[in-house]
């Protein structure tokens, strides 16, 4: 890799600045990826910097892996090539902000809670909360496809994205989509980056679809015995015509962690389902009459606690596979998919196959939508582990769905493909990577099928 | 798929010549698979013989998207038409794409459950077409359009291949091929199976009809519910011209002499429901409403919307020929593009009725025309074009939900760049690289922005 060559780094120098290179090794090291450290970091300070970078990357076969809180960073497998970090932070400028268009189109390096900030004051939000919100990015957030509990309710970064600009891998500037809310003139390109963890093209605007706030928001415990009572819970609540803005299952472990008071309740602990409604009084007291009644029915009691301990236990909800990193080191998280139906049944399993192996699980299960998260939390050695990861990956494809390796060990992840085997249509998607990045200078190796 | 699955007669292939746009070329052949495999033959036939697939669903397209450009064959996916799954628990429903979107939420009704995107030909078009081309309708403002309610695709590529993208579940892993494919207007594949969302239906809902003295007031009010922070479930706004056209046709209780009204729907909870349409009224009040009704029974409600469902076909009655547009701005610049829109209409003289889905700036104007007239003809398309530019300058997009067909493609640069568009090429390339797939379509010709395309006798 020829990065060491001073004649390269003058060239990013030339297009970013001196002082927005770094090569120091403190710098360097906070971008490494399963040990994998870059050369250097770039911090382009616009678009056309990202574009220019990227131009001289390929034109020197460097590998470049774009970031932007590095929040969902770790996520793919072991990258084949990195000798570049960009960094797209510096990257927040509000192109436009419209709040009677409920439209925005900002700098992929603004912070998502920076964005909440700027909204706020007019009743307004993107209803995302993501791992790692405090940190993560708009862009990275897009490039990750990240969602958190408010999936429930209001979907995923793929629902809100508009339009965007995006630096594709031959160093040019295009742009997919538009401003305004309703928009099928084209392809739409936008889904293809959208959730394709940086290796099509680097985002470095997005155009967004804004929401107004709710009025007041109310949280809602349930414990639910096991989990099949969770189960016929999940079942009448969606049947049921409230409208929860977020709704998940949390094992014991979890709650335990998230908010102490809600278990010190039971003396067994169970899991529990935690629901938070949004809208006026009279939707929220509404809500708490329903839930009272279907709690009732499978004899869990609805729990209410303090409003402030309730936001920092969401907090802690959503950011669940960031804390479980640094509680307990070594610590592998996994996310599994499926349909809405099989959720309990593969959450079961998985407890059942941590169990054999002895190794502690904590979950966040977002039943409403078949989405989970899972940790293994005293990992044992790396092959059991990655048996372990097999088995539970074994089980989510089994119920329809797919498993993916949010973090673990480097020696874990060299030993299980982080996506899972591609399915058909990958042909396809081999032919896409090799439309926009035809060198392969982008996340080498890091996506699905090791594209 | 046997002599009853082929059309070739000169006389049945002229039905094939338009759709609900326009007439072009007759196609060479008309046929109708019933399974995927004859699909998959298809499209092997034709890449072996180097001829044109041109797939087509209930043709109500308003594009132009599923008629013949340069000869081919029409495959009408019209008799694949089986509703496969239903999965209320999931809340999910696998269907073939020749499955009519009103069809779907009938069979899921009675369970409490319905799809969402509800164009307004739902009681024709196929779900297939509204994949093809990502379609909308009034109640895709709170929920947003196909995309948004389509997970999983069965996909024939042109070169025979069989493809399967996402599934029930969200967030499968690798590209979001199923989001590509949804709106790329039958020019990568050919979709033969669709995996979509299903909703609850809602406990409550209530239909409101605000009546204006003057046109401002209404767009003003557009913009004041969105201030309110309320999303309702639709939000239509019909001017004085089309409301008494469609009046006259549907008799569905609208006032005659006012310069428009606002369709006002907000679902969900009784008392979610209750306090909207309070706020609406209120909102309404500020802003000079002459009155504001709301609909007591279903059948009010029903036929309220049948008359907004059904005004392209009551301007029809009143004149010969009308062109619809389907442009997007920014909803709060709706008061300054209706003024331009009349100012258009008054240069090339011609009377326009306004349709819009409000909520989300999305217009319809309707250009009422002779096309026996060949200077009509002209000139229509050169005053839908002055309307197009003016969404483009206003940061919206030429179209919201009809599709770019072989209409606007050469509008395209209006909105993007060279570079954009060259990407958009690469893409078609990587799936679609003999071009044999609905050729003529969606991306433009030349590199310089165009005309409009569409032939004298549009719209009809």
């Amino acid at each position: 890799m020829a990065i060491g060559a001073e004649a390269v780094r003058a060239e990013f120098a030339g297009i970013v600045g001196e002082a927005q290179l770094t090569a120091e090794a403190g710098a360097r090291a906070r971008f490494a990826i399963d040990g994998k450290v870059p050369d250097c970091v770039v911090y382009p300070n616009s678009a056309e910097q990202v574009a220019q970078t990227l131009k001289c990357a390929a034109g020197h076969n460097l590998a470049v892996i774009a970031c932007g809180g590095a929040t969902s960073l770790g996520i793919g497998n072991a990258p084949q090539r990195y000798d570049v970090a960009l960094c797209l932070r510096k990257i927040t400028k509000v192109r436009y902000y419209e709040p009677a268009d409920l439209t925005a189109g900002v700098g992929a390096g603004m912070m998502l809670d920076d964005f909440q900030n700027l909204l706020k004051p007019d009743g307004l939000w993107l209803p995302l909360d993501p791992s790692g919100s405090g940190q993560a990015t708009l862009g990275g957030v897009v490039a990750a496809n990240a969602s958190g509990p408010l999936r429930h309710s209001c979907g995923a970064p793929r629902d809100m994205v508009v339009g965007m600009q995006i630096a594709t891998a031959g160093g040019k500037l295009v742009k997919t989509g538009g401003r305004v809310v309703k928009n099928v003139a084209g392809y739409d390109l936008g889904k293809l980056l959208i959730g394709s963890y940086g290796t099509l093209g680097v985002i470095t605007e997005v155009n967004l679809k804004l929401f107004p706030l709710p009025a007041e928001r109310q949280t809602f415990v349930l414990s639910t015995g096991t989990l099949g009572i969770a189960r016929d819970l999940r079942r009448s609540i969606l049947n049921s015509p409230i409208d929860p803005l977020r709704m998940v299952l949390l094992d014991a472990e979890t709650g335990r962690t998230v908010y102490p008071a809600a278990q010190r309740d039971r003396a067994d602990q169970e899991p529990q389902m935690w629901l938070e409604a949004g809208g006026t009084k009279s939707v929220i007291d509404r809500t708490w009459k329903e839930l009272d009644a279907l709690g009732r029915a499978v004899g869990a009691k609805v729990q209410t606690y303090d409003r402030e301990g309730m936001r920092g236990a969401w907090q802690m909800i959503s950011d669940f596979s960031h804390w479980l990193g640094k509680t307990y080191p070594g610590a592998v998280v996994l996310k599994g998919t499926m349909p809405i139906a099989n959720s309990e049944e593969f959450l079961s399993l998985a407890q059942q196959e941590a169990q054999n192996e002895k190794v502690r699980m904590a979950s966040v299960t977002q039943s409403g939508v078949g989405i989970l998260y899972l940790g293994l939390l005293d990992p044992q050695s790396i092959s059991q582990m990655a048996a372990l990861i097999g088995r539970i990956r074994k089980a989510a494809e089994k119920a329809g769905g797919a498993l993916v390796v949010i973090s673990a060990a480097a020696e874990v992840k060299a030993q299980v493909d982080a996506w899972g085997t591609p399915g058909a249509g990958f042909g396809l998607m081999r032919r896409m990577k090799a439309a926009w990045d035809p060198k392969g200078i982008l996340s080498p190796g890091r996506f699905v099928g090791s594209l | 798929m046997g002599s009853e699955g082929v059309l070739w007669r000169p006389e049945d292939l002229m039905l094939y010549e338009y759709d609900g746009l326009s007439a072009l070329e007759t196609p060479d052949a008309v046929v109708f698979p019933t399974r995927t495999d004859q699909v998959v033959r298809m499209a092997t036939l034709a890449a072996a013989r180097k001829i044109p697939i041109i797939p087509r669903g209930a043709g109500t397209g308003l594009s132009g998207g599923a008629v013949v450009t340069e000869g081919g064959i029409v495959i009408s996916l019209a008799r694949m038409k089986k509703i496969l799954e239903i999965d209320l628990e999931n809340q999910r429903a696998t269907v073939q794409p020749g499955v009519v979107n009103a069809d779907l939420t009938l069979a899921v009704a009675d369970a409490g459950y319905y799809y969402a995107p509800d164009p307004s030909s739902q009681k024709a078009c196929t779900i297939g077409g509204n994949v093809a081309e990502n379609s909308g309708g009034p109640h895709t403002l709170a929920y947003g359009v196909t995309t948004n309610h389509v997970l999983g695709l069965e996909v024939v590529l042109p070169d025979g291949e069989v493809i399967r993208t996402g599934g029930k579940g969200w967030d499968l892993p690798g590209y979001d091929l199923t989001g590509l494919m949804v709106g790329s207007e039958g020019t990568l594949g050919i979709v033969t199976e669709i995996t979509v969302r299903l909703m609850r239906t809602p406990e409550a809902l209530e239909t409101l009809l605000a009546i204006y003295d003057r046109v401002m007031d209404a767009t003003r009010t557009v913009a004041a519910i969105t201030a309110q922070g309320i999303t309702p479930a639709a939000l239509e706004m019909m001017d004085g011209f089309t409301l008494r056209a469609v009046e006259q046709a549907t008799h569905a209780g609208y006032p005659m002499d006012s310069a428009a009204v606002l369709l006002i729907e907000v679902e969900g909870l009784r008392e979610a429901v209750k306090e909207q349409a309070e706020q609406i009224e209120a909102v309404c009040g500020k802003n000079q409403v002459r009155s504001v009704r709301r609909a007591q029974t279903a059948a009010e409600r029903a036929l309220l919307w049948k008359g907004r469902k059904n005004a392209f076909g009551a301007l029809g009655r009143i004149s010969p020929n009308y062109y619809v547009q389907d442009g997007v701005i920014p909803r709060s610049k709706l008061p300054e593009m209706l003024e331009y829109i009349e100012e258009v209409g008054r240069k090339y003289d011609f009377r326009i009725g306004n349709i819009f889905h409000a909520g989300d700036g999305n217009l319809h104007p309707l250009l009422m025309f002779d096309a026996r007239d060949r200077d009509q003809s002209r000139r229509v398309v050169k005053a839908a074009q002055e309307i197009m530019t003016r969404c483009a300058e206003l940061g919206g997009s030429i179209t919201g939900e009809h599709g770019v067909g072989m209409e606007k493609n050469e509008l395209m640069p209006l909105i993007f760049s060279e570079d954009d568009l060259e990407i958009q090429r690469q893409i078609k390339s990587v799936m679609n690289p003999t071009g044999l797939f609905n050729p003529g379509k969606v991306l433009p010709a030349g590199k310089m922005c165009g005309e409009i395309r569409v032939q004298a006798g549009a719209g009809g």
